[in-house]
């Protein structure tokens, strides 16, 4: 099967112009204005075959809400090609919009001071949905989201969590082959987040439905996507599997070890030997960090064991965020 | 790889005219605004008292005026009392507040949230802007008139014919308005606030309408400038329809010429929101 989504050497530029400082600055903008060139997006292509779940990720300013942008339609790129679902988003947005669902974390879509399902049943006629669907399509989703006791209520009223769970349903009504969240689970509480994961999660795999989000939420990538793609500068640094970008990159593991008493504490000094440190939790947990290369995690166990009196011991990978801290870090193409 | 049950972009084969699918999304959008304004229905008890004295004084100005001359320009006392109060009450419809709507969707940033959707942006803020006149037709326009017809000695529409005529020309005389507020609100996607010119429309409305004095008070040469442009036919023309001054061919003329600005002007605003679209594609919102 072909890929729903193609992007190939996309640009965007931006032009903004240089504000001077003070009084004289100030009149001295008002007559000759110095500009100066953003790339927001810089030479990216990427594709995504139908039903994959793609995360894109990047610090503030990557050019992630940008790229998003262009694929909604939104903005024009400056250069590139850009093909969604048989479309060009920027040029045909009219009609393309008709085949994407869009969140925007930030933003709602709603109508705000109408109850929730006022602005279902607008959609329903926007986008031309069967009574039979949208009956149906609402159940599940009122279902799986736990809407009921809030489609009767104006959006204002709403808190985020259920705010963003409505969104998300209004984005699908038209059960779109495509969509783009941007940040849907920014500001969330644990529990609201794991409820739409899951119901992404089950639309994914009973619809098919295409999904590319942002987040600065690793977490969300973990549960939902195998793929990641990390943005930096208007520049992919990563684009591939998750697994395989932490079997590559992850340098380092950890051990942490409870002790069983305080008197095992001097002992301590005997095992930090050949570069391996020991760090200080508390007063009994200690966190022995190491770089998978040089030391194998059975040899550091066998030292530990075999000098202190342990409690507990856990080996743990290196958490994500540290993988992904370091490839924004070096800022290079991996 | 993809799973089962894939969903691609179908084309929507469902077949409905285009004019009634238009119509439905319409009716829905205005749905909203009707709706939406239920919420806010306590200002219009302001409101009610707001036009009364807008009315009242008018009424004090006009009477010392005619104290020495029985018709100006045509127009007897009873005659410009109906004419003024009259004008009032229809206005409390067909105004709305498209460009103000407008401008504060560009203000709060959510102008992303109408370009994602498939429908075409003016057909939307005109339909809501309906729902809301329609709400205000109930609670505002009606118990304003029902006020107004019992202190003062406003006259009744002509006849029969010149009321029903008068109800079509003020339904479109909501649309001019609506039209010219959407175009001025198109403005605000390039130039961010445009409070001034809100303002100003404002005041052109209000005095190129009718609305304040009838258009044959303005100077000769004035009148001959304004009769080509789209403003007298908001409140002036449906006015001398109400009054019986307009009858047979020159109705039917006026009332084309109404429909004619509807048209234009909505051409107008949409090449507007074409073209003030295409700067926010390219520079971002």
């Amino acid at each position: 099967m072909p890929p729903i989504i193609e992007v190939q050497n996309l640009v965007k530029e931006f032009r903004t112009f240089r504000r001077r400082e003070g009084v004289l600055g100030a009149l001295q903008n008002l007559f000759v204005r110095e500009y100066m060139t953003v790339h927001a997006v810089d030479h990216i292509s990427f594709s995504i075959e139908p039903g994959e779940m793609v995360g894109y990720i990047g610090a503030n300013g990557a050019g992630k809400s940008t790229t998003i942008k262009i694929l909604t339609g939104i903005l024009s790129p400056t250069g590139g090609r850009v093909v969604s679902n048989g479309f060009v988003p920027y040029r045909e947005r009219r009609h393309y919009t008709k085949h994407i669902g869009v969140v925007f974390g930030q933003r709602t879509q709603l109508w705000w001071d109408i109850a929730v399902i006022e602005s279902f049943k607008l959609l329903k006629e926007i986008y031309e949905i069967s009574d039979q669907d949208y009956q149906q399509r609402l159940d599940v989703f009122s279902e799986i989201l736990n809407l009921k006791e809030y489609l009767h209520t104006p959006v204002r009223k709403l808190s985020l969590g259920e705010r963003m769970r409505c969104d998300l349903a209004a984005s699908l009504l038209h059960n779109p082959p495509v969509l783009f969240l941007d940040e849907p689970t920014i500001g969330l509480d644990v529990v609201a987040k794991e409820r739409i994961r899951e119901f992404l999660k089950e639309i994914n795999r009973t619809e098919g439905t295409t999904v590319l989000l942002t987040t600065h939420d690793l977490s969300d990538i973990e549960e939902l996507s195998r793929r990641i793609v990390i943005i930096d500068k208007g520049r992919i640094l990563f684009d591939g599997d998750l697994e395989q970008m932490k079997a590559r990159l992850a340098k380092y593991n950890q051990v942490k070890f409870f002790l069983k008493d305080r008197s095992q504490v001097p002992r301590l000094a005997q095992i930090e030997t050949d570069g391996i440190v020991c760090q200080r939790v508390d007063d009994l947990t200690y966190v022995i960090r190491f770089d998978r290369g040089e030391h194998s995690s059975a040899n550091v166990i066998r030292q530990i064991v075999n000098t202190l009196q342990v409690r507990d011991l856990l080996v743990e990978e290196e958490p994500i965020e540290e993988i992904v801290k370091r490839i924004y870090l070096s800022g290079e193409v991996i | 790889m993809a799973p089962p049950g894939i969903a691609i972009a179908v084309p929507n084969n469902r077949y409905s005219p285009a004019f009634a699918r238009t119509a439905r999304l319409c009716l829905a959008f205005a749905r909203v605004g009707f709706v939406n304004t239920l919420a806010f229905r306590l200002r219009y008890v302001t409101g009610i008292v707001t036009y009364f004295i807008y009315v009242s004084v008018y009424y004090f100005i006009w009477k010392a005026i005619y104290e020495h001359s029985a018709s100006i320009e045509g127009f007897d006392f009873a005659h410009l009392l109906t004419y003024i109060g009259v004008g009032w009450i229809i206005r409390s419809f067909y105004f709305n507040t498209i460009d103000q709507d407008l401008a504060y969707q560009v203000i709060e940033g959510r102008l992303a949230m109408d370009l994602i959707k498939p429908v075409n942006i003016q057909l939307m803020y005109v339909s809501r802007a309906a729902g809301e006149s329609v709400f205000r037709l109930a609670l505002l326009t009606i118990p304003t008139a029902l006020v107004l017809f019992l202190v003062y000695p406003l006259r009744l529409p002509a006849g029969f014919g010149h009321a029903g005529a008068f109800f079509v020309s003020v339904i479109l005389s909501f649309l001019i308005v609506a039209a010219i507020n959407f175009a001025v609100g198109t403005f605000a996607l390039r130039l961010q606030s445009i409070l001034g010119l809100m303002r100003a429309k404002f005041f052109l409305l209000e005095l190129f309408s009718g609305l304040l004095l009838p258009m044959t008070f303005f100077p000769h040469i004035f009148q001959k400038i304004l009769s080509v442009m789209p403003f007298e036919y908001i409140s002036y023309v449906p006015m001398l329809i109400y009054l019986g001054k307009l009858n047979g061919g020159g109705l039917a003329r006026a009332i084309g010429i109404q429909i004619f600005w509807v048209v234009i002007l909505m051409a107008i605003g949409d090449g507007l929101w074409r073209w003030s679209t295409r700067k926010v594609i390219i520079q971002g919102g």
